[in-house]
């Protein structure tokens, strides 16, 4: 409850919504008081994002309400929510890719002389709204061309554009750079001073207690707490996220000899992604790429897939020279693929969990053809606790689960082929603290078994604490490459960047 | 596999869990259709009225419902035979994702390739003298085939020439009528051998009185069970899904993505095909205006049975009662007495409100799911507790 005199921006009063499969938040209750930036935190699953998406008109709320400026509203469409003032910033949210930056930023009203777009003024209300926020991009270029940080200013600034006075900004810097979010932060204080209120979803500690002021933690879809920042620290907020004492994200670093050579890569190219990348990697090591994004990790793992054409280079399977053109013949290899992008290109949503599992094991479970339904579902009930996939059974569909055990699952699809070289790239993103650290226990438990691992992550705690040796790539290059104990933040960070770095 | 890998993840042993597995088994998708179909045949037998029919031995009259009647339902069953075995071929186009426009092209050109094969060697042929033994399975083979292989062509303009099937099969449509009609130089042909007509398609069966003919039903039940059957335990059944639910997700999990629409792609085809087969057998002739505008009922029937354009969803039993369905209100219109001039109307229709309760009736499944999640967890909750 608020302790404050004045009336509160937003106070959401039991809040319930249901989506098949999942209750996503349940008697949610709480107040946001005016000009707060107001931090919303909770594992993945939690309900965060449903509760910003309700208040932007997204979702509507199966029970209860929200009051805004003590004024009981509902927005049956997001329009009538921007017209009530309240902008939301997300990152899947995206606008249309195929109209310029100038119409995004201003597509909810474009400025018209009796139905004809007035291009002059639409130019300069966009260009206004970019230097409020001081982002430069072409005001002509299409929004499918630029960079997903430039596509998040893009939406910030569009936000501005509506005049918004309540602004939802869910995870608004995942994709920004260090640079890029140094200035969201300016402008948050700039919103701020005029008088807006923040609700600010984020799973970056340091961002929310740089940010913010007042923070809500949701857990397994219900209100925990709300309470200032300054009477707390990170470990309590972790505690009440998780809803036990903090474990563990890392696993205890045990010392393995390498087992035998499984790959090995020379003189990889591909014109304009990657030059000359050479390595090697032995079964029970966990081989880490470190490296800005867009310095051609992913595309060295599409490469060693057969999912690039332009090729070239040779790979060494067991000391076998192998061509590999298609995923379906790197997995002949024994190669699997947990990628970047989990529901585009790693899960089929609509179909059931259990399926998913199974779908790249089909040629070991089948006799001529058929689906030996057995066998499928004896697969199926052995990496489901395995993995310890959360979610009512099997047979749901696998866009009900959350982020976390939606990875669980992609890990599981690839256990089942039983591979025994795994690229796994950024294999937490998106996850929430607790399913981490089962990932990262389990990353380790398969290099025990004798897998051979090749994990891309941006998060530098990751790749080091998990790696036995790291590479750190550069604009394609392999910029360098350490042992466990030479790999230090500094050190990697350094070389990630190039020489001229000075203090980050 | 390597003999020297040590991983412990076998999956040929350990326990099979129940919990995992037992619990929510999907329940009959297509019980919505069905009751669907009750209805409308309740609605039909009751207000269709009687008719009086005079029995042609005996002379004596009797009066009979006009909607369940042998040959009325036979008729009926009939007619639904050739929609029913496209919708079931166009469904697992549509399960992909993709969309065939081309199959009342390919019933067309398969129909008259049969046909003139079985002129040329029937009763008033110029080879008239020439054995049914052969004569009869080859003229089936080129129905089959011809329809398989004009699927293929659409299958390998869909994967070799990356364009959308819209386009593709928008432009076959055009291309297999035209080259019928050049074949055909648009005449009709009739005069096929007994042995392929009367002897089996057409083949009779006195029931109450009335001559039904079992094989298109047959055939209908036939393609139905086996596309059904194929969907949902072969592997590529499951890859099919899989191509529709994320397309990209499945050629990462190496999937002969390709392979895969070649065959939805031939199987439309083929099930053209058969159903061009039926169509000769049935009627004795073809031109090649035959199966004009059969496109957009077969998408109608395979989409009033639950599958969606967007892919990733359908069933062959679906297609199949939903062919029946629109088959069923044709013939009400008959029944009933409605102006002909209406039908049109009515069926346009029955096609978005067929597809939006099936909509709705999604959406309150989905809202069951919601809340039977919520007691699982708040009685998990309880026992942690």
């Amino acid at each position: 409850m608020s302790t404050e005199a004045s009336i509160p921006a937003i106070s959401f009063r039991g809040i319930t919504k249901r989506f098949p499969g999942t209750v996503a938040l349940q008697e949610v209750s709480f107040d946001v008081r005016p000009g707060a930036c107001h931090a919303l935190m909770g594992e993945n699953g939690a309900g965060k994002s449903t509760l910003g998406k309700i208040l932007a008109g997204i979702h509507q709320p199966d029970e209860g309400h929200f009051e805004i400026d003590g004024v009981v509203r509902r927005f049956r469409s997001p329009l009538e929510a921007r017209r009530a003032g309240i902008g939301i910033v997300h990152q899947e949210l995206s606008f249309c890719p195929n109209l310029s930056v100038a119409e995004n930023i201003c597509l909810s009203h474009l400025p018209n002389r009796a139905g004809r777009l007035d291009w002059q003024r639409l130019h300069l209300k966009a260009q206004a709204c970019l230097d409020e926020i001081g982002a430069e991009c072409d005001l002509r270029e299409e929004l499918g061309r630029l960079s997903a940080g430039q596509t998040q200013m893009v939406q910030i600034a569009a936000t501005l554009a509506i005049g918004a006075r309540i602004f939802i900004m869910d995870e608004p810097t995942s994709s920004l750079s260090a640079a890029e979010s140094q200035r969201l932060e300016i402008l948050i204080g700039q919103l701020r001073r005029r008088g807006a209120t923040i609700l600010y979803v984020s799973h970056r500690m340091d961002e929310i207690f740089r940010f913010c002021d007042t923070v809500t933690v949701l857990r397994d879809s219900r209100h925990v707490a709300t309470m200032p920042l300054a009477g707390t620290d990170e470990s309590e907020l972790v505690r009440m996220m998780i809803g036990r004492t903090w474990q563990k994200l890392y696993p205890e670093h045990v010392e393995r000899a390498p087992g035998p050579e499984r790959l090995r890569v020379e003189e990889l190219s591909s014109p304009g992604k990657f030059r000359q990348v050479s390595f090697s990697l032995c079964s029970g090591e966990v081989l880490g790429f470190a490296g800005l994004v867009g310095s051609g990790r992913s595309e060295i793992a599409m490469g060693i897939f057969g999912l690039d054409s332009g090729l070239t280079g040779r790979v060494f399977v067991d000391g076998q020279s192998v061509a590999v053109r298609s995923p379906g013949e790197a997995m002949a290899q024994g190669i699997g693929f947990v990628t970047e992008d989990r529901k585009r290109q790693g899960l089929v949503l609509g179909m059931e969990c259990g399926e998913n599992i199974t779908l790249a094991s089909m040629d070991r479970l089948n006799w001529r053809g058929i689906i030996r339904g057995a066998d499928e579902r004896n697969a199926i009930s052995i990496f489901w606790e395995k993995l310890q996939v959360k979610a009512a059974s099997a047979q749901v569909p696998a866009q009900t689960l959350s982020g976390g055990n939606q990875q669980k699952l992609v890990l599981a699809k690839w256990l089942a082929r039983q591979c025994r070289i795994l690229i796994l790239d950024e294999p937490t993103r998106g996850v929430d603290v607790g399913a981490k650290a089962e990932i990262h226990r389990l990353i380790d438990e398969l290099a025990a078994a004798g897998l051979a691992i090749l994990l891309i992550s941006s998060e530098l705690p990751e790749v080091l604490n998990l790696s036995t040796r790291l590479i750190v790539m550069r604009n394609g290059r392999v910029a360098g490459m350490l042992n466990r104990a030479e790999a230090t933040q500094e050190r990697v960070m350094q070389l990630m960047a190039g020489c001229n770095l000075t203090g980050l | 596999m390597k003999t020297d890998q040590p991983i412990t993840l076998q999956v040929e042993s350990g326990p099979r869990s129940r919990t995992v597995m037992a619990s929510s088994r999907p329940r009959f998708k297509e019980s919505g259709l069905l009751g669907v179909l009750l209805a409308l045949g309740f609605l039909l037998t009751i207000f269709g009225g009687s008719l009086e029919e005079r029995d042609r031995d005996t002379g004596s009259i009797t009066t009979v419902n006009k909607f369940l009647r042998a040959d009325n339902l036979g008729n009926l069953a009939k007619n639904t035979s050739f929609f029913a075995i496209m919708a079931v071929g166009a469904t697992g186009v549509i399960i992909t994702g993709g969309i065939d426009l081309s199959v009342g092209s390919i019933y067309c050109l398969a129909a008259v390739c049969g046909a003139m094969f079985l002129h040329y060697f029937g009763p008033q042929g110029p080879r008239a003298g020439a054995s049914p033994f052969w004569v009869v399975p080859v003229a089936i083979t080129i129905c089959l085939g011809t329809g398989t292989f004009c699927g293929l062509l659409n299958g390998l303009g869909v994967v070799g020439l990356r364009v959308h099937p819209f386009v593709i099969t928008l432009g076959t449509m055009a291309i297999y009528r035209g080259v019928a009609f050049v074949m055909t130089k648009a005449q009709s042909f009739t005069g096929f051998p007994a042995q392929f007509t009367d002897g089996l398609i057409r083949h009779p069966v006195n029931w109450h009185g009335a001559s039904l003919y079992p094989v298109p039903l047959a055939i209908m039940a036939g393609v139905t069970v086996l596309a059904g059957w194929y969907l949902k335990h072969a592997v590529t059944g499951r890859h099919i899904f899989a191509v529709g639910g994320n397309e990209q997700a499945s050629l990462f999990s190496g999937l002969p993505v390709n392979r895969i629409k070649l065959k939805v792609y031939a199987f439309s085809g083929f099930t053209a095909g058969v159903a061009a087969m039926i169509m000769l057998g049935y009627y004795g002739s073809a031109s090649s205006d035959a199966g004009k505008g059969y496109e957009l009922d077969v998408i109608a029937a395979a989409v009033v049975g639950g599958a969606t354009l967007i892919g990733g969803r359908g069933t062959a039993l679906g297609a199949l009662l939903g062919a029946l369905i629109i088959q069923m209100i044709n013939n009400g219109i008959v029944i009933l007495n409605v102006d002909q001039n209406y039908s049109q109307i009515i069926i346009g229709a029955v096609i978005v409100l067929a597809v939006l309760l099936d909509r709705i009736n999604g959406t309150l499944r989905e809202k069951r799911l919601a809340r039977a999640a919520q007691t699982a967890r708040e009685t998990r909750q309880e026992i942690a507790s």
